[in-house]
């Protein structure tokens, strides 16, 4: 089958998965407590003012007209208005997903980073310190919760030590902004915002990316161990290969198609589950926009949120899916 | 008759398990000579395939050899060795036992290599046929420009460039000119098309095909001695004999030295010029195929025969061996011939274990029938051996 097949079929599945995220998310708002107008309004005002203001948020609309309405503005983007700063909803998610990214994908390269080569090490040093060590690390590591993990690494690392900071981060510090930097060639510029990036980032990062790190050095770990196992790698030796090429060309070639998958896929998690860690350093991204939206009732933006976190994961487990089969020979065919 | 190329004394092989200590291989003798097939046959479980293992130094933990010899003569590594480690040469035979792990390694391809039972799970399914031959060839490109060194094997082929094929392209270890000779590999070993099969994956291939893909591969560092583990237990019966007539014909074209393990004695007797009967770890008798196939001396061999068709497919029932193979393990090891409580002419003298007798020049057995008459009166009664 080929790519282009692959992809419009599953894209056609994503949309599915999409609408009965939307669908939900819309039914969410009518179960919490609260009418969306009381936000807006102080608790003293007439009922006919209140009436007048649902009506403008056509919350006097049948709900199935709301529905509707809610559906057909998705495709161009319109997913209400933030009932606090009456700007765009959609506007206000976009504009804190950059900072959570920033934050998945950094605690996805520590994971890497550290993980695989740990992993490895660990398979092949069996039952050696290094093993040991690194299993009790994955243990530790994924029976450690975020919020504890968080506060611990603020309370020795910033209050303690003082290497890095426990105040939020301030705006302009950001991928974007050394991005842009950079291509005005500004390059002291960009080297400044660089060290700020990574003072604000570092702790975060590891206190998201410690239980992945953790995950995925035992999934390298049993994978290698599975793999240099296996009666081709026996073979691989019988041909005089280096216990280096046996290793890395083959064995962990083998180990990390099934790890790609689990990255990719966490990758996604990482994105809706970065809000206890978001909590924790106040981190400006979108698990704080959620949180503060749903403490104000501000339903739009909570809607927008999930389900724009609901479109990366779809297209996330796309692109898993289309790489999978880009790297395992044995699926591509079939 | 020359010296042998393979001469094995007293090789012993163990695996250390929680059951306790498994011999796989106990004591075991035997030699090989230049340019032959030499057959080992034998149930599974007898240790066939680790004696294999143990020529090329493949035994994986919890297994370890523990003890014996193995001579091999190659003059040029004789000269090679006899400065550093003397007591390792002998004329211009090697005891390989004595060479460092890595010495060993590097002697396989050019001195041994080895084709298995399973094709389709001795190829790595993620890299291409050609890939995997063509980087057997290039192990013996890099040896050979410096044969003396075992680094240069990877020379500037460290594990930063392979992290980075990791993720670009793994291919750089491998040059165009092993590619080329990877396809002429896969000609010579009778694969149609091979320049298209060449970029192929192995679950592209049939059994037989991946086979003939083995054996090329094995070819690739030209060895003096294949080693054939059951390489045609897993295809199918017509694949089996074409896989065979190329083993042969290889065989017969170089001069190369094969040993072929099987549990097929419709195999040994196609294949081999001699061979050497294992059980529970011993090599009960050996001799010449002609010597072993005719004149069965050890009742394990006259048993194992009469168990098999015939290839001319006489008439008459087979006859199972009764009983079962021995557990190995070195604790509930009798002291006394390991196939006595299975033998049909069971007789005192078994309790005390036999050594190797001579049954006539060049074969032998572990039984004291090579010099001896059955003798009734000393049989050991029915179910002496049931508790």
């Amino acid at each position: 089958m080929s790519l282009a097949r692959f992809l419009l079929r599953r894209s056609l599945q994503g949309i599915f998965v999409i609408w009965g995220v939307v669908t939900v998310v819309f039914g969410l708002r009518f179960i919490a407590p609260g009418a969306p107008e009381n936000v807006l309004l102080p608790p003293d005002v007439s009922e006919a003012t209140r009436q007048q203001v649902a009506a403008e948020l056509g919350l006097d609309q049948p709900l199935y007209l709301q529905y509707f309405d809610y559906i057909v503005g998705l495709p161009v983007g319109d997913m209400g208005t933030s009932l606090v700063t009456r700007t765009p909803a959609s506007g206000r998610v976009l504009s804190t997903l950059p900072a959570t990214l920033e934050l998945a994908i950094a605690a996805t390269v520590v994971a890497i980073v550290i993980a695989i080569p740990l992993g490895v090490i660990s398979a092949t040093r069996r039952h050696k310190p290094a093993d040991y060590g690194a299993t009790l690390f994955s243990l530790v590591g994924i029976s450690t919760p975020n919020f504890w993990l968080g506060i611990m690494l603020v309370i020795i690392f910033s209050v303690q030590i003082g290497w890095f900071p426990s105040s939020r981060r301030p705006v302009g510090i950001g991928i974007d902004a050394i991005l842009a930097d950079l291509v005005a060639l500004q390059l002291e510029a960009a080297a400044s915002g660089l060290r700020d990036w990574l003072y604000y980032i570092t702790l975060p990062a590891i206190t998201l990316g410690t239980y992945f790190t953790a995950l995925i050095t035992r999934l390298t770990r049993n994978g290698m161990l599975e793999e240099l196992g296996e009666e081709y790698v026996r073979a691989a030796r019988a041909k005089g290969l280096p216990e280096t090429l046996v290793r890395y060309k083959h064995a962990l070639r083998n180990t990390l198609i099934p790890i790609i998958t689990v990255l990719g896929l966490q990758l996604g998690t990482l994105i809706g589950g970065a809000v206890i860690t978001e909590r924790v350093f106040r981190w400006p991204g979108l698990g704080t926009l959620i949180i503060n939206s749903i403490q104000a009732r501000d339903w739009p933006v909570v809607q927008a949120s999930i389900i724009i976190i609901g479109v990366g994961f779809v297209v996330l487990n796309i692109l898993v899916d289309a790489l999978y089969t880009y790297i395992n020979p044995q699926v591509g065919e079939n | 008759m020359a010296d042998p190329i393979l001469d094995v004394r007293n090789l012993s092989t163990q695996f250390f398990t929680e059951e306790g200590q498994v011999n796989a291989v106990d004591s075991v003798s035997f030699t090989v000579e230049e340019g032959e097939v030499f057959g080992i046959v034998g149930e599974s479980g007898s240790g066939k395939s680790v004696t294999a293992l143990s020529l090329i130094d493949l035994v994986e933990s919890p297994g370890d050899i523990v003890d014996g010899e193995i001579w091999y003569r190659n003059g040029e590594l004789a000269e090679a060795v006899r400065e550093d480690s003397p007591d390792a040469v002998d004329g211009t035979a090697v005891d390989l036992r004595q060479l460092s792990p890595s010495a060993r390694r590097s002697l396989r391809g050019p001195s041994f290599s080895m084709i298995f039972q399973d094709p389709m799970s001795s190829l790595n399914p993620s890299l291409t046929v050609g890939e995997q031959i063509a980087e057997a060839v290039e192990v013996q490109r890099r040896a050979s420009a410096n044969p003396r060194s075992t680094r240069s094997r990877t020379q500037g082929y460290g594990l930063g460039s392979l992290l980075s094929g990791l993720v670009f392209d793994s291919r750089e270890f491998v040059r165009s000119e092993s590619r080329e000779r990877a396809v002429e590999l896969l000609d010579q070993v009778g694969i149609p098309d091979p320049e298209e099969r060449a970029t192929e994956y192995p679950h592209q291939f049939s059994g037989g095909m991946l086979q003939r893909a083995m054996i090329a591969q094995a070819l690739a560092g030209e060895p003096d001695i294949l080693i054939a583990d059951e390489p045609t237990t897993a295809l199918d019966v017509t694949i089996q004999a074409q896989i065979l007539d190329q083993l042969a014909e290889i065989q017969a074209a170089r001069g190369m030295t094969i040993v072929l393990i099987t549990h097929n004695l419709g195999v040994i007797a196609r294949m081999c010029d001699r061979v050497g009967v294992m059980y529970a770890g011993e090599f009960v008798e050996q001799g010449s195929l002609e010597a072993v196939f005719d004149r069965p001396t050890h009742p394990y061999t006259q048993g194992l025969l009469a168990s098999s068709p015939t290839v001319d497919g006489a008439e008459g029932r087979l006859e199972p061996i009764e009983g079962n193979v021995p557990s190995l393990v070195d604790s509930e090891m009798p002291d006394r011939c390991y196939f006595a409580d299975r033998c049909p002419k069971a007789m005192e003298e078994c309790l005390d274990k036999p050594p190797e007798l001579p049954v006539e020049d060049g074969h032998s057995a572990k039984c004291y029938l090579a010099e001896q008459e059955y003798d009734p009166e000393t049989a050991l009664p029915e179910g002496y051996f049931d508790e």
